[in-house]
Formats: C-alpha cells, sequence, structure tokens
C-alpha cells in the first residue's frame, strides 16, 4: 500500500520517466502504474524528434525502468522509516 | 511493404471500442496510406482500402500520445511507440551481417496515425488508454514475496559486534601493581 499512497503524493508533480528502451521523459505526473505525464519534454529530443510536439503522453507501467523524483518533495526519512515498517508487516 | 496482411476487421467480438476511418497511418515516417483505425480490447488494429493491414498487441505499446503540432507535416495525429520491429522486407538477415545487431538493445518502431477528423483524437487517446489497462503483464512469479535472504545494513538489532578495540592494549595482559 506504500506504493500506491506514496504515487498519491507524487500527482501533479514534475519528474522523469526512464523507460527500457532508455528514452527519457520529463513530465507532470497525472496518474499511476500506467504513467500519465502532461506538458512533457523528452531529454534527448533528436532521438525521438516526433516526440517534440506531444504535450500528453500515456506510459505503459511495464516498460518503466525508472521514476525520477524531485528531491525536495520526498521526505527519504520518513520514505525510509515507512519501507521498513511495511516490509516488517509483510514478513508476518 | 511485405508485413501487411489481409484480416477481417475486428468487431463486437474484439471489444471493438472505436473505429476511425479515414486514417492515415505513417510507419517510421514512411506513409502506409489511408484506411481505418480499429481500437478494441484485443488488439490495435489498422486497414488499408484494399483490406491489407497490420494489428499491434497492447503489450508491445510502450506509449502512446496526442501530436498538436499543426506545422508538423502530418497535422494533429496519434502517436504510438513499438516495443518490436517492423521490417520493410522480410528477407531474414543473418546476424552477422546486421551493424547494429546489438541483443541488448530494445527495437522501438513509431506509429503515428493521421485522421482526418482531428476532433476524433481525444477520444481515440481515451480509448487505447483503457485498452491498455486490460493488459497488464502478467503476473512475475518472483517479483512479490521475496523470500531469500535480504541484506539489511541497518536491521543487526542484537548483532552488534564492534570489532575494533576500544581501548588501546585492552586485549594485553593486565599490569598488576600492588
Amino acid at each position: 500500500m506504500l506504493f500506491y499512497s506514496f504515487f498519491k503524493s507524487l500527482v501533479g508533480k514534475d519528474v522523469v520517466v526512464e523507460l527500457k528502451n532508455d528514452l527519457s521523459i520529463c513530465g507532470t505526473l497525472h496518474s499511476y502504474l500506467n504513467i500519465k505525464l502532461t506538458d512533457i519534454s523528452v531529454t534527448d529530443p533528436e532521438k525521438y524528434p516526433h516526440m517534440l510536439s506531444v504535450k500528453n503522453c500515456f506510459i505503459r507501467g511495464s516498460v518503466v525502468r525508472y521514476v525520477q523524483l524531485p528531491a525536495d518533495e520526498v521526505d527519504t526519512q520518513l520514505l525510509q522509516d515507512a519501507a521498513r515498517k511495511e516490509a516488517l508487516q509483510q514478513k508476518q | 511493404m511485405s508485413f501487411l496482411k489481409s484480416f477481417p476487421p475486428p468487431g463486437p467480438a474484439e471489444g471493438l471500442l472505436r473505429q476511425q476511418p479515414d486514417t492515415e497511418a505513417v510507419l517510421n515516417g514512411k506513409g502506409l496510406g489511408t484506411g481505418t483505425l480499429y481500437i478494441a480490447e484485443s488488439r490495435l488494429s489498422w486497414l488499408d482500402g484494399s483490406g491489407l493491414g497490420f494489428s499491434l498487441e497492447y503489450p508491445t505499446i510502450s506509449l502512446h500520445a496526442l501530436s498538436r503540432d499543426r506545422s508538423d507535416c502530418l497535422g494533429e495525429h496519434l502517436y504510438v511507440m513499438v516495443n518490436a520491429k517492423f521490417e520493410e522486407s522480410k528477407e531474414p538477415v543473418a546476424d552477422e551481417e546486421e551493424e547494429d545487431s546489438d541483443d541488448d538493445v530494445e527495437p522501438i518502431t513509431e506509429f503515428r496515425f493521421v485522421p482526418s477528423d482531428k476532433s476524433a483524437l481525444e477520444a481515440m487517446f481515451t480509448a487505447m488508454c483503457e485498452c491498455q489497462a486490460l493488459h497488464p503483464d502478467p503476473e512475475d512469479e518472483d517479483s512479490d514475496d521475496y523470500d531469500g535472504e535480504e541484506y539489511d545494513v541497518e536491521a543487526h538489532d542484537g548483532m552488534e559486534v564492534d570489532t575494533t578495540p576500544t581501548v588501546a592494549g585492552q586485549f594485553e595482559d593486565a599490569d598488576v601493581d600492588h
């Protein structure tokens, strides 16, 4: 459940999604699991010129390699504690 | 285009959500002609006027988006990135002859669907979002329930062993001074 509540807190924030095919897309998180981003920009536009004019996109969740989070929007200590708690709960 | 083949247009049995006629298909920049795009729950299909076309399976569709650039030569269109290779010719090429035969690189094919009715784009995008949600990847056996040894740097409660001597010479025999 932490995964869901954590991502919920990121909706509306700017993230960079790195796909398994190495494409990186920066945008505002609209929804997650399958990731919808608004106001996107591609970090390597020469490779994907066709995406320059795209504003919103839908990314299949299973092709996501990483979601880069804004450092100042995440309380890492809190996240670590919550993750540890959840891991302990799952082991019981 | 030898990957085009003839098949009956998807109908209600395949969960057809939206049918968009008068839609041009472009593969990696090459025009395939004008036809009808079928957005069905089972797969995404496109058929030209002569009944030839192709289908895309949702698990292979990495992302889809709307391009709103009217100055683009194609105009506003639906952009679809597919994790598959579409060869122009079906000649099998031996791996040694391929310049870019790198097994680790994921193949990327870009499709663009250009409907003559631009007002339909929003609905086409939404229909594809709904269909994608119906095709999650199969459950990975190992992803949840990891019962293996997890190396947790900090959780060694009660097992803290300080190996460095806190006092120099603490392991030396005590001097007995009376």
